[in-house]
This record gives structure tokens, sequence and C-alpha cells, in this order.
């Protein structure tokens, strides 16, 4: 297949050995990625420990339903790329391409959802540190929840856009049929990043909305 | 080559499994935390469903259930990591006492030996 081998780069054996590396350095990324959002996690940990009330008290004002919603669009979005992975190694590029606008859609979904929610919180006052005047709620810890709240769904919220962004590129790409076949690691990265981001999510939605 | 990774990757309708099952977990965390059904269980029995939930992401839209070896290693090693941060985070904050100015009789138990010690309590290193 001359026109997949041309994408080898000239330190690499064959096309096999060179994904396989990508795949790798993929993982290691991600893994860096891990430990991005375990700092965040044990910050939300640490201060569940210290106002578990406050803690439990502010979750309420958070609305469950919207997460749920979200979830559900992100698990979606996450189901759309992968197939779109699959048509690109069956060359079916076009049909790959969708699938990756679709899930910018899912992605675009996402975000409405949440700004949304944001706008309900800068209304409400649920804010971080000295911001919080919501007077529904005045006990120590609450604003220290919606600090850990802000920080995390904020620091999702940038990693959707770039997976978005990402997403884009390779929807493009595809479209022109620059990858399919045995040449489709741009596709399959981009969308490992992707599913990094719902897994991320997985353990939001809980640790957020449903305490 | 191809023939290798035609066996390698799975069907569509494997992706649609995994994407039901996810769906079916969603919904069983969301009426486990609306009903408080399970109590002071919820935050292990939530996040057990995370894990079962991250666990298939990983495994199947992820691939690492096809490419396993070093990629397998490299989470692995992330989450060990991230386990003893929020382990000994926490158990330092659970084991702490509170500061106490003046010092109580817990506290000047706990003082290092040294000039700055005060009089009349043993210092923990001189006890036997």
């Amino acid at each position: 297949m001359p026109a997949a081998e041309s994408h080898v780069a000239h330190h690499f054996p064959d096309l096999e050995v060179q994904s396989h590396a990508a795949r790798l350095g993929m993982w290691l990324f991600l893994a860096t990625e891990v430990l991005l959002f375990g700092g965040l996690f044990t910050a939300y940990a640490l201060y569940r420990m210290l106002y578990p009330s406050a803690f439990h008290g502010a979750s309420r004002l958070i609305e469950t339903s919207m997460g749920a919603l979200n979830t559900v669009v992100l698990i979606t979005s996450s189901l759309t790329v992968a197939l779109a992975f699959h048509y690109s190694r069956q060359s079916r590029n076009r049909l790959a391409a969708l699938l990756l606008v679709a899930t910018i859609g899912l992605g675009f979904v996402f975000l409405g959802v949440k700004a949304v929610e944001y706008a309900h919180h800068f209304r409400e006052g649920h804010l971080p540190g000295r911001f919080y005047r919501y007077a529904g709620l005045q006990v120590p810890g609450a604003s220290m929840f919606f600090t850990v709240y802000f920080l995390m769904t904020g620091l999702h919220g940038i990693h959707v856009i770039i997976g978005m962004g990402v997403l884009t590129w390779l929807a493009v790409g595809a479209w022109r049929g620059s990858y399919g076949g045995d040449y489709t690691t741009p596709i399959e990265l981009g969308g490992m990043y992707w599913h990094l981001v719902d897994l991320i999510w997985i353990f939001l939605f809980p640790l957020l909305y449903l305490i | 080559m191809s023939a290798e990774t035609e066996h390698k990757h799975a069907g569509p309708g494997r992706y649609v499994a995994v994407w039901i099952a996810l769906l079916l977990f969603t919904a069983l965390t969301v009426a486990l935390g609306r009903s408080h059904l399970a109590g002071s269980w919820g935050l292990p029995v939530a996040l057990a469903i995370a894990v079962v939930k991250s666990t298939l992401v990983v495994l199947f839209f992820m691939h690492l259930w096809d490419h396993g070896g070093a990629n397998r290693l490299v989470l692995a090693t992330a989450l060990v990591f991230v386990a003893l941060l929020i382990g000994l985070v926490l158990l330092d904050s659970a084991t702490r006492f509170p500061l106490a100015d003046p010092p109580t009789e817990a506290t000047m138990r706990l003082m290092p030996p040294g000039p700055g010690a005060p009089p009349g309590v043993e210092p923990a290193a001189a006890r036997p």
C-alpha cells in the first residue's frame, strides 16, 4: 500500500511500529492529564472531608438533571467518535467525517448546558471564595464547594473546547480523505483525548451533583 | 498486516453495547443518588459505578482491551500516583490535632526534644 507507507517517518521500520509508538506517546500524555486532574480531585477530597455538611448542602444548589443530561451527551459523543475511528479504518472517510462533526455538535450541546448552569450560579451568587453571596446557605465551606466546582468544571470545559478544536481538524482531514485504512492514527489519538474528557466527567458528575 | 489488524479490531456492535451499558449505569447512579437508598454508602456506591463506567470506556472506547502492555502500565502508574496523593493528603489531614497556643498536654507530648521544649513535660523522644 504505497499511500499508507508515505505516512511512515524514516526512523520507523513500518506503519505498525509507528502506530504503536504514537499510541504509547498518547497514553503518556493522558497520564499527565490524569495527574493534572488528580490534584483537583485531591482538593475536592480534602475539603469535602473538612466540610461534609456544607458540601452536601451546596451540592443541592446545582441541578442534578443538568449534570445527568451532560453525562448522556458526553457518553454519546464518545460513541460517535469511536464509530468515526471504526469507519475510518474501513476507509469510509465521509461517514467518519460526519460522525466527527456530530461529536463536535454534542460538544457544543455540552458547553451550552454548562453555560446555562454557570449563568444561573452567577445570578444566584453561587461563586467561589469571597464572591459567594448566596443568602440561602451561609455556612463555612459552602464557598469552598463552589471554588472546587468552578475549578474542576472549568478545567474540564477547557479540555472540551480543546478537544472540539482537535476534532474539527480531524473532521476536515477525514472529509478530504487524509486518513483511512491502515493509517488512522490521528483519529485514534484525537478520539482517545475526547474519551479522556468523557472519563473525567464520569467522575465529576457523581462527586459534584450526586452528594 | 491487514488481516491481523482486522482481527484485532471489533465491529461497531461492541461500541454500541458499551454505550448502552454506560447509559444504564448513568441511570442507575442518578436513581441511587436521588433516592438516597444507599444512605451513608452513597459515596462508595457512586464511586464504584463511576469506576465501572470508566473501566468500560478505557477498555473498549480507548482500546486497552486490545492494546495492552506498556499502555496499560502507563495508565496504571498514573492512577497509583493519584491514589497515593489523595490517600496521603487525607491521612495527613485526618491525623492532625488542633493547634493550640498556649500548648495543651496533647500538643506538648508531640513536641520534638530540644531547647524549645517546655519545662515539666518530657519530650516524646526522651521517653522509653
